[in-house]
């Protein structure tokens, strides 16, 4: 887009706009644009896939995601978050992978009819090793924006206010539905619904949570939409966006950078080139 | 800058009757006008008509004419009435935009989408929030407050346009007694300021204190149309379905009850 | 109007054409896996070819619809305010069940294209196909844990393809009630009905049997997990299955047929392009309760391809029926006039009586 002139005149925190609205991140790596961070998180996913292995996939973490969530000063909540999203999927494919690996035959363990192999102990590990790269640099990247610096830097670059909206509407209807479940929980509960006890029982206790929680946000679905065009919705075209996050051409360049490197990856890999 | 309505009539879509019918109705400026009637009479209906989201946001077919300041309006797209007239809903939540994490972003979001220069935007948010007293509440997350202080949070967004015209529907009626009494004293600072208001309200007490003309609907048309006193103390409100302002009904219960009319008059006050 | 859908279908077919010829034929690969009977390399080379027409002829008709006249009011016309306004509650939904099903409750269903469908259904393909596609990438970048889902933004492709299919049907009017029909429609109806779930059903059958040996359905030491979890499947299978035909023979509903049909093709077409994703990028496994199934594939002795389309074509089919019966239902839920306020309202309500419009000058919004 633009060059550093236009966005640095909106980046600018003035004395008018309140310094609570789009506040900068405490390090520097937070306060590097969310494009950037997004690029990294993505560049990173995709080539630790397109790697394979485990060496690959451990230097891409220690570079890519250990290095910055230490600068960032996140390392901690960034180990915790990232084990606790990927311990299902990894007990999961570690499990299949150590047991099931089809033509794996240095045989380790027997467990009755299922049997753990070497082969399959090699792949488990290199599966495992892709889902940490891919829920560290994700998480890395969460820890480290918020979902309205991102939505607020693609609108400022030329993405749609409405997409804009339903990004960022998206992101607080989340917990506002979970916390809404929650009320209705409370009370079916207090109307006998039983939610405890077998999975049978907690199957069928979802059905009544679930029915008014639908149906309740879907019968505001005109109220919102009301308020929302009496607030100048509909208007066609751009609106005015209170602040945006910085750029800086270096980061521009180091985008770009990040994302040529990984076609060459993947065009090495491909043509067989590098293993 | 006056809002007239003449000869207006609307249908929602797919309904067999009219909700509203021969509506001649002018709201001209610095004027509080209450507007009061049983559930069902066309109160909300009147709201969204004169606000101009029916048509077009809700469906259904209308008639008569609408003028701002003497233009017909009926061409206008929603965006450009909005910046004109506001209206605002009874349910404090589901006004909000839900893309603002503090106040001072939920009340900038109208000026933002109508495309403002900025510096405008900014000030008009300060200006709406000053009106209403909760500049404090800037920086607090909007979904967190109260039924009452979103309410003020919701009508700030819509004084942020800087319209002619307020058009709100019962908005006291999902509050509490603290946040009535927060939103009463709001609208009563807004109409001692000059605003121009359409307050259509079940609690006619709230009408006698900021009205000072009342409208009355029935079934669909307007039945009673002048000043706020009359009105509410004619005797053929609660056939309409509409009960009398507390202060109305102690009058006649204490004459009812032999007391005398001067002695109520010192208490009045 | 005309020229732009003929331009669009020949492009979309020439495509196709194109493709096979470029992958060498459909290639016969060797025999059939024999545990999942799937055509491993030809439902790769398939998903791709259709996935690239799809897109090829969806580009021709909007080029063409904007050089006829200037806009792209096909798209537009789909993202209303209403529209969205629903969006995000209906991304909230594909991630809260689809998380909540996933880590919860283990079963081999997802769940996680409610939000997707009902758009669709509601407020067309494309906009069904935002939704899904946001809610993928929503959900593995941006909703936090423990929401957050890393894995669903490489399968964004299929969400957005699976709100195509749902806006599709949505457009034609599939979904519409018809009530009280007579019995003899309802019979045939019944039987499809009934042809599809039994086809499923023995599928399944056929993939717990052959890892479980013959008929061993109850449970022993070294097949529990399996069967239990398989019980609790078949048990939401049930229940949908008999709301289906309570729908046929209470309500004399002839849609219900409709939703059982839809279901089946898109969850198949869901299979086709997610299982080279899931092979490719996750060894098949996603970390879902469907991983179960994928890992007795493998212990019958398919490949990881064969396995997650396997696995896909047992799963996807009855998930994406139950998700189909669920949205129906809360269509119906849902006020006539709540429905008809969006872009496709009208075609998911039975015909009424028209309102005849009063003499005088009633008119409706005129922007």
């Amino acid at each position: 887009m633009a060059g550093s002139d236009h966005l640095s005149e909106l980046h600018v925190t003035g004395r008018d706009v309140p310094a609570f609205v789009g506040r900068p991140g405490p390090s520097a790596f937070h306060r590097l644009n969310p494009l950037t961070k997004a690029t990294l998180a993505t560049v990173t996913a995709v080539a630790a896939v397109v790697l394979g292995g485990l060496i690959g996939p451990a230097i891409l973490v220690a570079v890519a995601v250990i290095g910055p969530a230490i600068a960032a000063g996140v390392l901690g909540r960034l180990v915790r978050t990232a084990l606790l999203l990927s311990l299902p999927i990894a007990i999961s494919a570690f499990l299949v992978n150590l047991f099931f690996l089809p033509g794996a035959e240095t045989v380790l363990l027997r467990i009755g009819p299922i049997t753990a192999t070497a082969e399959g102990l090699a792949f488990a590990l290199e599966i495992l090793a892709r889902i940490v790269a891919i829920s560290g640099a994700v998480t890395l990247f969460y820890l480290t924006t918020r979902p309205s610096d991102l939505v607020v830097d693609l609108e400022r670059r030329g993405v749609s206010p409405r997409v804009a909206f339903v990004a960022s509407a998206s992101v607080q209807t989340v917990p506002a539905m979970v916390e809404r479940a929650g009320q209705i929980t409370a009370a079916q509960r207090a109307r006998g619904l039983d939610t405890e006890g077998s999975v049978w029982r907690r199957v069928r206790g979802i059905l009544p949570i679930v029915g008014p929680v639908i149906l309740g946000s879907i019968a505001e679905v005109e109220e919102r939409t009301m308020a929302l065009e009496a607030r100048g919705f509909t208007r066609p075209g751009r609106r005015t966006l209170l602040w945006a996050p910085s750029d800086s051409t270096a980061q521009g360049l180091m985008r770009r950078g990040l994302l040529l490197g990984l076609l060459a990856l993947i065009v090495l890999r491909i043509t067989g080139v590098w293993p | 800058m006056s809002l007239e309505l003449a000869g207006v009539g609307y249908r929602y879509a797919g309904a067999g009757q009219p909700s509203l019918l021969d509506i001649d109705l002018e709201l001209p400026e610095a004027t509080v006008v209450g507007l009061a009637g049983a559930s069902e009479s066309g109160k909300t209906t009147l709201c969204l008509v004169a606000s101009g989201l029916a048509p077009r946001t809700v469906g259904g077919r209308i008639r008569g004419t609408i003028r701002l300041d003497g233009e017909d309006v009926d061409a206008w797209p929603m965006h450009r009435l909005a910046e004109r007239i506001g209206i605002g809903f009874q349910n404090p939540a589901t006004q909000l935009s839900q893309v603002a994490d503090t106040v001072f972003e939920e009340v900038a979001f109208g000026p933002m989408n109508v495309g403002l220069p900025r510096d405008e935007v900014i000030q008009r948010t300060w200006d709406a929030l000053d009106a209403l007293r909760i500049a404090d509440l800037a920086e607090r997350d909007p979904r967190r407050l109260s039924g009452g202080q979103q309410q003020l949070v919701a009508t700030a967004g819509l004084l942020a346009m800087r319209p002619t015209h307020l058009v709100l529907d019962e908005p006291t009626a999902q509050l509490d007694p603290a946040g009535t009494r927060l939103v009463a004293d709001a609208i009563a600072r807004l109409a001692a300021a000059g605003a121009s208001i359409l307050v259509a309200e079940q609690k006619t007490d709230l009408l006698a204190e900021v009205a000072s003309r009342v409208v009355v609907l029935d079934a669909g048309r307007i039945v009673r149309d002048g000043p706020a006193d009359e009105v509410l103390a004619d005797p053929a409100l609660p056939e309409l379905g509409v009960a009398p302002p507390s202060a109305v009904r102690l009058r006649r219960a204490a004459s009812a009850a032999g007391i005398d009319e001067a002695v109520l008059g010192t208490l009045d006050g | 109007m005309l020229v732009r859908w003929i331009a669009a279908v020949v492009g979309f077919v020439v495509v196709v054409a194109v493709g096979i010829v470029m992958a060498g034929g459909i290639p016969q690969s060797g025999e059939a896996d024999p545990v999942t009977f799937a055509f491993q390399a030809v439902a790769d080379v398939l998903a791709l070819v259709l996935g690239v027409a799809l897109l090829v002829g969806i580009v021709i008709y909007l080029v063409l619809e904007r050089i006829q006249t200037g806009t792209n009011a096909s798209v537009t016309s789909q993202f209303t305010t209403r529209t969205l306004i629903l969006m995000p509650i209906a991304i909230a939904l594909n991630i809260i069940l689809g998380q909540t099903v996933a880590a919860a409750l283990k079963v081999p269903i997802y769940l996680d294209s409610i939000g997707t469908i009902l758009v669709g259904v509601l407020a067309g393909p494309l906009a069904g196909a935002a939704t899904g596609f946001l809610a993928n990438v929503l959900w593995a970048y941006v909703i936090p844990p423990p929401f957050q889902y890393p894995p669903a933004a490489a399968f964004a492709i299929v969400a957005a393809v699976i709100g195509l299919l749902a806006g599709t049907a949505g457009g034609l009017g599939l979904l519409r009630p018809r009530v009280g029909r007579p019995t003899g429609q309802l019979v045939i109806g019944g039987a499809i009905t009934a042809l599809v779930i039994g086809v499923l059903a023995y599928v399944g059958y056929l993939g717990y049997t052959a890892i479980l040996g013959p008929t061993n359905l109850t449970p022993s030491s070294d097949n529990a997990i399996f069967v239990v979890l398989g019980w609790i499947a078949l048990a939401l299978v049930v229940v949908t299955v008999v709301g289906l035909f309570a729908l046929l023979v209470l309500r004399r509903d002839l849609t219900s047929t409709y939703v059982v049909v839809t279901g089946m093709v898109t969850g198949i077409v869901a299979a086709l392009i997610s299982a080279p994703i899931a092979a490719g990028v996750f060894g098949g496994v996603t970390g879902a309760g469907t991983d179960f199934l994928v890992a007795a594939f493998r212990q019958g002795g398919a490949d990881i391809g064969a396995a997650t389309l396997g696995q896909g074509l047992i799963s996807d089919p009855i998930d994406k029926i139950t998700t189909f019966f669920v949205v129906y239902l809360v269509i119906s839920a849902m006020a006539r006039r709540t429905t008809a306020r969006f872009p496709q309202g009208e075609r998911l309500l039975d015909q009424e009586a028209a309102v005849t419009d009063e003499p005088g000058e009633w008119r409706g919004a005129t922007t």
